[in-house]
């Protein structure tokens, strides 16, 4: 037994380092922690019951009933709104994502050239941040500040329609009438380019300038390459900021049918609706997670598969080598008690 | 790289440049003339940017509002400022503590928890009130300040901006603290905290904007009138009135008064925001 034990014991246990290190791990992250579970995670799963439920509150007391997939049927069956603004939603973020970014891009890179009255500048171009939230920013649009008024939008659908879908064209046709919203909507990520750029290594333009390359091969050899985790993470901070934000369409109408009174809808319809376009917004990330996540060097990648093969090796032999003493103790037992047999049973005597 | 003059090349930069910085200036000019507004050119079509009467008259018609309530605006503003700064603190440092961990020291589990985060970020939040409020008021937190800050403090947008920060800061850096004998919490006190200071600056700035305007919170955990935030305050103001003509310029007039401490954290900010990395010791 006291073998066994032994046995069990990875054969790297960690060193006090080790555990001081995870224990110290654990603590800093535990206020963090504590407080997800308690007001996100554990709300998270409450909302994931109550979307096969039909909840109604009166004054006396909340009324839950099992309605399986019901609320789902409904929404897709019988909601004319939700599922063509998913699909409404999905087109828009796949096209003013790349927009976005690419536009907060080329203004940092302005930006991280010297020109005069630089911060000014830098100023400027953060400022909508503190604003695009919240009730200003409703104001904002419902008075229109957020269109060109000298834009022609309906003939820049139809233009697009011709050749593009009708769903396609139409929110093509919504990023031009929300060309300014799309500018405000940049300024975190012009920030986040702007650290990046910063960062790049002066040394290596020099040696590219000295190796004959143009400031349009630095860009594409040099610049994009350093940045790519950067575009990837404000890419994904594109995608969740327009999503979660209050002139999102689908978000008012998971608040509406919140409170609403009529029978079928209320919170367990409004869960099924959040969950479904939450799953929906998870898709949308990791498409631009694959698009844009670096691969590793091949280098990493070939190590990687080589430690991979090592432990698949060391767990068997593990294992071989616990069987066989396994076995040995039982041939021991056997043998003991005189019951020990050869493959072709005959009766070894010792 | 840089030039170090102005140069004829920077030209083609302004002209690209200076219509983006027109389009995005023009809210904060439309919220800043706005609020002065005299009552004919609150209504004209299409809006106008600039007034030419300025006027204070909204801000009397606020006042005189807020006159009449029961509970005077100080107490509101009060309110206000606990709550956002408790909550801007508070998350801070814990996002910073759970990012340093998260990123630099090796425990179990520490990739679940990253995935967590990122799960609930892409989570809508208004699907959570509810359980939320249940879970506040299990906890007996209804009507107290509780209710308003410890929901906000866990904000997963934070932690997810401030990480990536500290995924850049070199492991050598850590190393050399480490051989010089220096602890876990001082390693994040002296070492990392100076260093993601731009990142802070951004997620203080973003924080302290979306506490200073949430209504949620006031809205569905607080029936004490008292203890509700300013924004509510302003919000139903310019809600309650909003049906008459006058209220226009009360919520013109609110809008502004919110904006302000925004923008006023932002000029302190700023500097901090944006001097990036360059001299942090980061490559």
């Amino acid at each position: 037994m006291s073998n066994e034990k032994k046995q069990k014991k990875p054969k790297v246990k960690p060193g006090r380092l080790e555990k001081r290190e995870a224990r110290m791990g654990y603590l800093f992250v535990a206020p963090w922690l504590i407080g997800v579970f308690v007001f996100l995670l554990y709300p998270l799963g409450q909302s994931f019951r109550y979307m096969w439920y039909n909840i109604r509150i009166t004054p006396v007391e909340t009324k839950f009933i099992w309605y399986g997939t019901k609320n789902f049927s409904q929404i897709w069956l019988e909601n004319a709104e939700f599922p063509q603004g998913l699909v409404t939603y999905v087109w828009q973020t796949l096209v003013e994502v790349p927009i976005i970014v690419v536009f907060a891009l080329i203004i940092a890179i302005m930006l991280n050239g010297k020109i005069k009255m630089r911060a000014f500048f830098r100023l400027l171009f953060f400022l909508p941040v503190i604003i695009v939230s919240g009730p200003v920013m409703n104001m904002l649009v419902s008075e229109g500040a957020a269109t060109i008024p000298a834009m022609n939008v309906q003939s820049i659908i139809s233009a697009f329609g011709m050749f593009l879908p009708q769903s396609v064209a139409e929110s093509v046709g919504k990023i031009f009438s929300n060309m300014i919203m799309i500018l405000w909507y940049s300024g975190v990520q012009i920030l986040i380019f702007l650290s990046a750029l910063q960062k790049v290594d002066p040394a290596l333009y020099e040696a590219a300038k000295i190796d004959g390359g143009s400031g349009w091969e630095c860009f594409w050899k040099i610049t994009l390459p350093t940045i790519k985790p950067m575009v990837m993470l404000n890419a994904i901070y594109t995608v969740i900021f327009m999503s979660g934000n209050e002139q999102n369409e689908l978000i008012n109408m998971i608040k509406n049918a919140m409170f609403s009174g009529t029978k079928e809808k209320g919170y367990g319809y409004a869960s099924a609706m959040a969950w479904m376009y939450s799953v929906i917004v998870t898709l949308v990330v990791l498409l631009f997670f694959l698009l844009l996540g670096s691969k590793k060097d091949k280098y990493d990648r070939e190590f990687k598969r080589r430690m991979r093969r090592r432990r698949r090796q060391e767990r068997l032999q593990i294992r071989i080598q616990r069987r066989s003493e396994r076995n040995a103790r039982k041939f021991a037992n056997d043998i003991r008690r005189n019951k020990y047999k050869t493959n072709d049973g005959s009766n070894p005597d010792y | 790289m840089n030039p170090q003059r102005f140069e004829k090349g920077q030209i083609k930069i302004y002209l690209l440049i200076l219509p983006m910085v027109l389009l995005t200036g023009l809210p904060i000019v439309f919220i800043f003339f706005h609020a002065f507004k005299p009552m004919e050119e609150l209504f004209a079509f299409p809006p106008k940017f600039i007034t030419t009467h300025p006027t204070l008259d909204n801000f009397r018609a606020l006042v005189k509002a807020s006159r009449s309530a029961g509970i005077p605006l100080s107490k509101y503003i009060f309110n206000s400022i606990l709550i956002t700064g408790v909550v801007v603190f508070g998350s801070l440092l814990f996002s910073t503590m759970a990012a340093y961990a998260l990123s630099k020291l090796r425990f179990k589990g520490r990739r679940t928890m990253m995935q967590i985060n990122q799960i609930a970020l892409m989570f809508v939040s208004v699907a959570v009130m509810i359980p939320r409020y249940l879970v506040i008021n299990k906890l007996g937190l209804v009507d107290t300040f509780f209710a308003q800050i410890l929901p906000l403090v866990a904000l997963p947008v934070g932690l997810f901006l401030v990480k990536q920060f500290v995924d850049q800061v070199p492991d050598s850096l850590i190393e050399a603290a480490y051989m010089d004998g220096a602890k876990e919490w001082q390693i994040y006190l002296k070492v990392i905290l100076p260093l993601i200071k731009p990142a802070i600056a951004t997620a203080a700035i973003l924080v302290f904007q979306q506490v200073w305007t949430n209504l949620e919170t006031s809205n569905y955990y607080i029936n004490d009138e008292s203890l509700k935030s300013l924004a509510f305050y302003m919000n139903t103001l310019a809600g309650s009135t909003s049906n008459t003509v006058a209220g226009q310029g009360v919520a013109a007039a609110a809008s502004l008064i919110m904006f302000l401490p925004n923008f006023i954290l932002f000029c302190i900010l700023q500097k901090n925001v944006m001097n990036t990395m360059a001299y942090s010791g980061i490559k």
